[in-house]
């Protein structure tokens, strides 16, 4: 992906990194009229997108700050195929019954499409990291927990009242732990080959 | 794997294995294709918490900040059914009352805003207690009193002293917009406002005032939509910038 020409309508990526107010209200009054409509079209309502736009948009920010997210196809095509996929799959859920993704017939936009699935992915794997890191005891999460968040290993050792070598130790063997929890995972195999 | 293998996966990542073991290691990851797999979601995993617990914050920020401009967005979706009611007259007499006091209402909230209605700096103590150095203190009084021509003048001989103090530039530039002497204000602010110093938000800030102060109305509402929402000002900045647009 890193070869690829970056398009200008990065600049919104880039807005919702930094979290710009003005970037924000421009992607609303750009794109919403459009997911709105389509979801208005599709058994839902204006309720039901307003929520799914808010979803996509932190899925989006996610992906940006964790994976350096680089938009390769106008910012349109990208944010309306996530926000129709989400819509679809969430009537899918609530009325139990079948329905067909058909976005080949929709987007002519191929990249629209490879970023869109990539997205899918990493939802996806942040939903099932999120379950597994909650199945973990109560001392590896506050570990890993402190780790994270002062930075310093010794630091981390002091607050808990344990020494260096043990905390480093213990941090890799509870990452481990949780490696092992994915790993073990039904869904593991879907999200990584 | 092993306990023994995710001590090594912590190693290889924070780059504190010995070159032996990291030549080891990549033989490894090359040949072992398990071994692999483990490495690659235990490193997955290590940027996923890193990311979950260190930007927990900006997170939050993001999300409320999209709570609110998409309330905003729906909301005026909503409203643009409009009504249109029949009036009997005595029904004019209170439409008639009601545009005066509305009137009245939008001159004292919409007449043009001014810097004085929105500078807001308080007096500055910029010298430490027992401490008595002359020209620190000759600025901070000169300041204090309104005698902006004074202060700049002792602000910059400090300045010459300690060129990077962030705070002697800030409260300098707010004497020359004060002596309407813009050009040294803006370009002092605008340093400030792209640096990383405490008072990177506050110059910012002041550097739309500034405009405001010279009437350049435009420049004065961009600046004011770069203000960040955690910034100490962000609430009268969308105040004056509601006015202004």
């Amino acid at each position: 992906m890193g070869d690829k020409h970056i398009h200008e309508d990065q600049k919104f990526i880039d807005g919702l990194l930094t979290n710009n107010t003005f970037i924000i209200q421009a992607i609303y009054n750009k794109f919403a009229p459009k997911v709105i409509n389509y979801i208005r079209n599709n058994s839902g309502d204006e309720d039901s997108a307003k929520d799914i736009i808010q979803e996509v948009l932190i899925t989006i920010y996610n992906q940006a700050k964790q994976k350096n997210l680089q938009l390769t196809c106008p910012f349109d095509a990208y944010f309306f195929l996530l926000c129709k996929r989400k819509w679809l799959n969430e009537l899918k859920k609530t009325t139990n019954k079948e329905v067909t993704i058909n976005d080949e017939v929709l987007s002519k936009n191929d990249s629209a499409l490879e970023l869109a699935d990539e997205t899918a992915l990493f939802e996806d794997k942040q939903s099932l990291f999120n379950t597994m890191f909650q199945q973990l005891g109560t001392a590896c999460k506050d570990l890993l927990k402190a780790t994270f968040k002062i930075k310093s290993m010794e630091e981390v050792a002091k607050s808990l009242g344990v020494t260096y070598a043990y905390a480093r130790k213990k941090k890799s063997l509870c990452i481990g732990k949780l490696t092992k929890l994915v790993q073990e995972s039904p869904k593991y195999n879907q999200l990584y080959y | 794997m092993n306990d023994q293998d995710y001590i090594l996966f912590e190693g290889y990542i924070s780059k504190t294995l010995s070159l032996e073991d990291m030549a080891d290691f990549e033989n490894k990851l090359k040949n072992n294709s398990e071994f692999k797999q483990a490495f690659i979601t235990y490193k997955d995993l290590n940027n996923f918490l890193e990311h979950k617990f260190e930007n927990e914050a900006s997170l939050n920020a993001f999300k409320e900040n999209v709570h609110t401009i998409s309330d905003a967005y729906f909301n005026k979706e909503n409203t643009t059914v409009t009504k249109t009611v029949k009036l009997t007259p005595w029904k004019y007499a209170i439409a008639a009352s009601v545009v005066v006091l509305l009137g009245l209402f939008i001159f004292n909230n919409f007449s043009n805003p001014t810097y004085s209605d929105f500078s807001n700096y308080e007096t500055i103590s910029l010298t430490v207690r027992g401490e008595q150095e002359s020209t620190i203190k000759v600025a901070e009084t000169a300041f204090n009193s309104a005698n902006y021509a004074e202060a700049d003048r002792a602000f910059k001989k400090l300045l010459e002293l300690d060129g990077n103090n962030a705070e002697l530039q800030f409260y300098r530039a707010i004497a020359n917009i004060e002596l309407d002497k813009f050009e040294v204000a803006d370009s002092l602010l605008k340093n400030l406002s792209k640096g990383n110093s405490a008072y990177k938000n506050k110059a910012t800030w002041y550097l739309a005032l500034s405009k405001l102060k010279q009437k350049e109305n435009e420049a004065c509402i961009g600046i004011l939509k770069t203000i960040p929402e955690d910034a100490e000002d962000y609430k009268q900045a969308q105040k004056l910038l509601r006015k202004l647009e």
